[in-house]
């Protein structure tokens, strides 16, 4: 379960978070919507404890992150490009997390495959392509085979198999009463995969619920998203 | 124990850190050898005024091995991959593995320290070996405690790179200005020539744990150095906590 609470953020005199509140909770995948710059990175960044919140909080199974024990085995994340130093191979990579998170050798073997990397798993990660830093994002993010998965922008990148992979892999965790959380551009893909969805415009929720509600009227999510943030309407709904 | 052995883990895996160790291992026995190459026939006509200093010369000038490891370990980090490969940092990973910053910073500066350590003892061994080589029996006595002070240098000297860099989260500025100052031209050794204060900064301090000819003892000169780590890493680890990954 993830709870976002009157989160405010700051940056410079700027106000990138302007009071935001919604959940994600199990056996549920939540879509997180909105235009570059609405705000979404920097609430998943809050929400891992990377970035500080001015006010309010962001919460994982009802506590802060830096107060997790187990970080790794409760949420998985998944943010920019694969998140490994260029010069390591994608094994090395998940074996120094492993590590950390006192895992086995094999279990990253087991994610590689998973992913599908094997094969690419000795090479450097500065030789992949934009895709296989997804995906080896994503196996950094399932090896603790954690409850709650955080994922910004997955599918970016990915070529049709890989995005049905990412979309099957979702809707599995979810079935199985995992947390899902994923930020999205892609509507059409959106729609297909997820439950609820949590609209961001300017730093401000201008949309929660679940996808049928969200939709109300409209007759697809794309519709009710332009609706609802272009520049005329977006500070009115 | 976890996070450092992660730490560990993520150094060796670096292909920059094998050249670092390489460096350090090798460059204080080539400059060793050199000297007493160079001092040789004064040394045996017993006229040469710096036999005691041979080999510890090369410790001196050494430390580019551990700068290098110190920088790395932070800098590497916040290498952000280019935008065709998404724009990301370690470092988000880093932070969401270990929910602690403290531990994860403790975890990492301990892993700095053993490689350091480590490195000094293999490279006494190759400096030492290599006075051997050309002086013979005419080379120095190493004594314990000198080499001590030198793995300490070494050790100091890693610390304050990794300080350094964790404030300036990129790794070109500390490594340029620290190698420079290693061996090319010392700074803090000219600015010895204008002020005496100049004694007490670390580099100077600090090698005084070793070099015969010194200013402070060497357990001031010790001492001196270590506050001036203790404070960077202090100030570097406040600033660490406080700051977003995204500024």
């Amino acid at each position: 379960m993830l709870t976002i609470n009157n989160l405010v953020k700051h940056r410079g005199n700027q106000e990138i978070l302007s009071g935001i509140s919604f959940t994600a909770k199990p056996g549920r995948v939540t879509g997180f919507l909105g235009p570059n710059g609405a705000g979404k990175s920097s609430t998943l960044r809050i929400l891992l404890g990377l970035d500080r919140a001015t006010s309010g909080s962001a919460l994982i199974d009802g506590k802060p992150f830096a107060d997790l024990q187990h970080p790794l085995a409760t949420v998985g994340a998944l943010l920019d490009g694969s998140g490994a130093h260029r010069m390591r191979t994608g094994r090395a990579h998940l074996r120094w997390i492993a590590r950390a998170a006192g895992l086995s050798r094999a279990r990253v073997e087991e994610v590689l495959d998973i992913v599908g990397l094997t094969h690419a798993a000795g090479k450097r990660v500065g030789s992949y392509s934009l895709g296989m830093g997804r995906r080896l994002g994503m196996a950094a993010a399932l090896l603790g085979d954690p409850a709650i998965l955080v994922l910004d922008e997955p599918v970016n990148g990915l070529d049709p198999q890989g995005i049905r992979w990412i979309r099957t892999l979702i809707r599995e965790r979810a079935q199985s009463g995992h947390t899902v959380l994923l930020s999205s551009h892609l509507m059409g893909e959106l729609a297909e995969t997820v439950d609820d969805v949590v609209i961001m415009n300017r730093g401000k929720i201008v949309a929660d619920g679940t996808l049928e509600e969200v939709i109300g009227h409209y007759s697809t999510l794309e519709e009710a998203f332009f609706a609802m943030t272009s520049e005329h309407t977006g500070d009115v709904v | 124990m976890r996070a450092f052995n992660a730490e560990l883990s993520k150094l060796l895996s670096l292909p920059g850190i094998w050249l670092a160790l390489v460096i350090g291992a090798l460059a204080p026995a080539v400059v060793a050898a050199l000297d007493s190459i160079v001092e040789k026939a004064d040394i045996v006509a017993g006229i040469s005024t710096r036999l005691s200093d041979i080999g510890y010369i090369g410790l001196g000038f050494g430390v580019q091995g551990v700068i290098i490891i110190g920088v790395l370990a932070v800098s590497s980090e916040y290498v952000t991959e280019s935008s065709e490969a998404g724009g990301g940092q370690q470092i988000t990973t880093s932070l969401t593995v270990v929910a602690s910053r403290l531990q994860f910073l403790l975890a990492k500066a301990c892993a700095v320290i053993v490689i350091s350590v480590l490195l000094c003892i293999v490279t006494i061994m190759t400096t030492v070996l290599a006075t051997q080589l050309i002086l013979g029996e005419h080379a120095p006595e190493f004594e314990w405690t000198r080499l001590i002070g030198a793995v300490c240098y070494w050790t100091f000297t890693a610390l304050l790179a990794f300080g350094i860099t964790l404030l300036t989260k990129n790794g070109m500025i500390p490594l340029t200005v620290l190698i420079i100052n290693s061996s090319v031209v010392s700074f803090s050794f000219l600015l010895t020539k204008a002020t005496k204060l100049a004694f007490y900064l670390p580099d100077r301090a600090g090698m005084d744990m070793f070099m015969s000819e010194r200013y402070l003892t060497p357990v001031t000169g010790g001492l001196v150095m270590l506050a001036w780590v203790v404070v960077i890493l202090i100030i570097a680890a406040i600033e660490f906590h406080r700051r977003d990954v995204a500024a």
